[in-house]
């Protein structure tokens, strides 16, 4: 197998303060000020990073926020320059770090589509030979002449994807593109992008979404701090970094997780803690888990709902709890609160993911996917529990059978 | 096995390589942003493209009025409109590109945050958006020619190495103010005041002959003197050449050798300040 991407060392340090564009008067003050000049702050947002992937990989780059995935991304689709270190890379590449860069609203849907597509580094006849594939998936060929100042948002992200899609690169690194749209579309986007890792593509993918990274990819790396704290399956390496997360009675602090999709800031989730589990931070199936759930409001909120689901990446959503199961017209002033939720699960062993959040009756205030993994394992094992933990599903039922004749 | 493409991405690059192949690569981008730009400029306008005869003829008749008529410029015999449009053209573009690639780096920048291509391509997009109104100046000249029935110039020829030279330099301060306004967004507010006074700085309204000697050297290191007095020079025969017109073309060449490689060794870091 060949070698696609090989990274060699890369650090890349910004100078607070200091490389933003600023005036004359205060580049010409720093040049007589010596003194001054030795006290920037630098940040080291990459630190000797070193990794290879090959020819048709799928690798899913995870971390938290700060942990210097977007700068990696970057430096790879050479937005940005490391400071030292060297990237080679086989093949062409194209990079998705949003979807629709450089539309113009007063241009129709149809010359957007060359112009975002030559953006991405397609030529015009290429475009041309995919154009009617192109509007077809976007679905908004009725209105492919109009310009797109009059698209509704969501129609202008169908189009932007649909240009994207049909890039055929032989590498291909997105962020997070996918967190766009409806249910609907996303699920259609997901199906393009498992088509091209299918292909024999080699993916490099950026996300907060657990699911999206175990779906899509095969190896996984984790980025702590700048540096790369773990290398693996992706599977793997998602359980390393969720379980690095926290312990059952630790508040996990979730105030600078990635949020998908809020526009309000009317309320901000702080922390969430499980709690009554057993001391290696698991629960037994069928106990009760209780979580505490801390928040703020930033505004008196009427009709306050709060909930939390759990997943998986092969299931989706499982089971979602909300509060309206106890304060149907919850209303709460500006302040501090926190919310204490019991909850007996019907679910078997395994893995799930806790994902959080909020809504009003306006509309949704906070979600905050793959906050942390919930651990269930087998009750007392039995001489039957082996047996019966490998039955299919993943739903605990009662069931009384009767013997007839 | 087929050759792949490669690229290295490294924490440093020789000044002097600039990749003229890629450039080249990206002439499909070129063309499609430039056509965005002319669609734009004039999209849910009443006139339309009609704005690009406007806005010289406008000039032009405030200049006969003032030039012409109540200061009654020497113009060595050709009609005022002429002589004044023929310098205008040239300038008028320079102006253009000047302030269009100035500012196009910083007005693309949500672009050039989010993906990778030659950021060369946007001033040398905005040179191409600049012919348009560039074209329609000269054509306009040409009917004003016949109708004052002004014989062409004896070196008509050259006034294709003029219009090129023209672009040269107005692609160079483009270039230039691309990247410096990078660094410092002073030069934002340089550029109008530079339009402003390059207009009177510039034989335009006037010929180069009223300057007095001693100023001769200091105003021709204005490189679009030399260019507009070639330009009349060509078009019609009016004035002359001097050494002083090749010292505008030696800074015109200066300023793009210069220009192209600041904007090289700024493009890295673009990214990182704007």
């Amino acid at each position: 197998m060949s070698r696609a991407i090989e990274v060699e060392g890369i650090s890349k340090r910004y100078e607070l303060g200091h490389q933003k564009a600023g005036s004359l008067s205060e580049s010409l003050k720093s040049k007589f000020k010596r003194s001054s000049l030795k006290v920037q702050r630098e940040f080291w947002a990459l630190k000797e990073v070193s990794f290879q992937v090959n020819e048709g990989e799928a690798v899913g780059i995870i971390g938290r926020n700060g942990a210097g995935k977007s700068t990696l991304l970057k430096i790879l689709s050479r937005i940005t320059y490391p400071t030292s270190g060297n990237i080679k890379v086989f093949g062409r590449v194209s990079s998705l770090l949003e979807v629709g860069t450089g539309f113009h609203p007063e241009l129709s849907g149809r010359e957007n589509i060359y112009l975002n597509g030559t953006i991405l580094g397609m030529r015009r006849s290429e475009v041309k030979a995919k154009f009617e594939e192109i509007v077809e998936f976007s679905g908004v060929s009725k209105f492919i002449d109009t310009p797109i100042k009059h698209y509704s948002s969501g129609m202008k992200v169908r189009l932007a994807f649909a240009v994207a899609a049909h890039l055929e690169p032989e590498i291909l690194i997105i962020d997070e593109v996918l967190a766009v749209g409806d249910a609907e579309f996303q699920k259609k986007c997901l199906g393009k992008m498992e088509e091209v890792a299918g292909q024999g593509r080699t993916v490099l993918f950026v996300s907060h979404n657990m699911l999206q990274v175990q779906a899509l990819c095969q190896k996984g790396i984790l980025l702590d701090n700048g540096e790369i704290s773990f290398e693996g399956t992706a599977n793997a390496a998602v359980n390393y970094y969720l379980k690095g997360l926290g312990k059952t009675g630790d508040d996990i602090d979730v105030t600078t997780m990635a949020r998908a999709g809020t526009k309000h800031h009317a309320m901000t989730i702080k922390s969430v803690s499980l709690q009554d589990g057993n001391a290696d931070g698991t629960f037994n199936e069928g106990e009760t888990v209780t979580l505490l759930i801390k928040f703020e409001l930033l505004e008196p909120i009427e009709n306050l709902i709060i909930g939390f689901s759990l997943s998986t990446s092969t299931n989706g959503d499982l089971v979602e709890c909300r509060s309206t199961a106890s304060f149907p017209n919850l209303s709460l002033n500006t302040g501090q609160f926190s919310v204490r939720v019991t909850s007996k699960l019907s679910l078997k062993a395994g893995s799930y993911m806790l994902n959080l959040g909020a809504r009003s009756l306006k509309g949704h205030l906070e979600y905050i996917p793959s906050v942390t993994v919930l651990n269930i394992v087998p009750n007392q094992p039995t001489e039957t529990a082996e047996w019966s933990n490998s039955s299919a599903g993943v739903l605990i039922t009662s069931s009384h059978w009767k013997l007839l004749e | 096995m087929d050759k792949k493409h490669f690229t290295l991405i490294s924490s440093s690059r020789p000044w002097w390589k600039i990749d003229l192949k890629e450039l080249l690569d990206y002439r499909d981008l070129f063309l499609v942003l430039t056509y965005k730009d002319i669609r734009v400029r004039y999209a849910q306008t009443f006139l339309g493209l009609a704005w690009v005869i406007v806005q010289p003829v406008v000039t032009l008749i405030i200049f006969t009025l003032i030039f012409g008529k109540a200061i009654q410029v020497d113009t060595g015999g050709v009609p005022y409109p002429i002589f004044a449009l023929a310098g205008m053209s040239a300038w008028n573009y320079f102006a253009f590109v000047m302030s269009q690639s100035g500012g196009s780096i910083i007005g693309a920048q949500d672009m050039v945050k989010k993906i990778y291509f030659p950021r060369l391509v946007l001033p040398l997009s905005k040179a191409l958006v600049g012919l348009v109104d560039f074209v329609v100046a000269l054509v306009l000249l040409a009917v004003l020619m016949v109708y004052y029935r002004q014989p062409m110039g004896d070196n008509f020829g050259y006034v294709f190495v003029f219009i090129l030279l023209n672009l040269f330099c107005s692609l160079a301060v483009g270039i230039w103010l691309s990247a410096l306004t990078i660094r410092f967004r002073d030069f934002q507010h340089v550029v109008p005041f530079m339009v402003q006074i390059g207009l009177y700085a510039t034989p335009i309204a006037y010929p180069s002959s009223m300057i007095p000697d001693k100023w001769q050297l200091l105003y021709h290191l204005n490189p679009m003197a030399g260019i507009v007095e070639g330009m009349r020079w060509s078009l019609l025969g009016a004035g002359e050449l001097n050494e002083y017109t090749f010292l505008s073309f030696i800074v015109t060449f200066v300023l793009f050798l210069t220009g192209v490689f600041y904007f090289h060794r700024t493009e890295r870091i673009i990214a990182d300040i704007v």
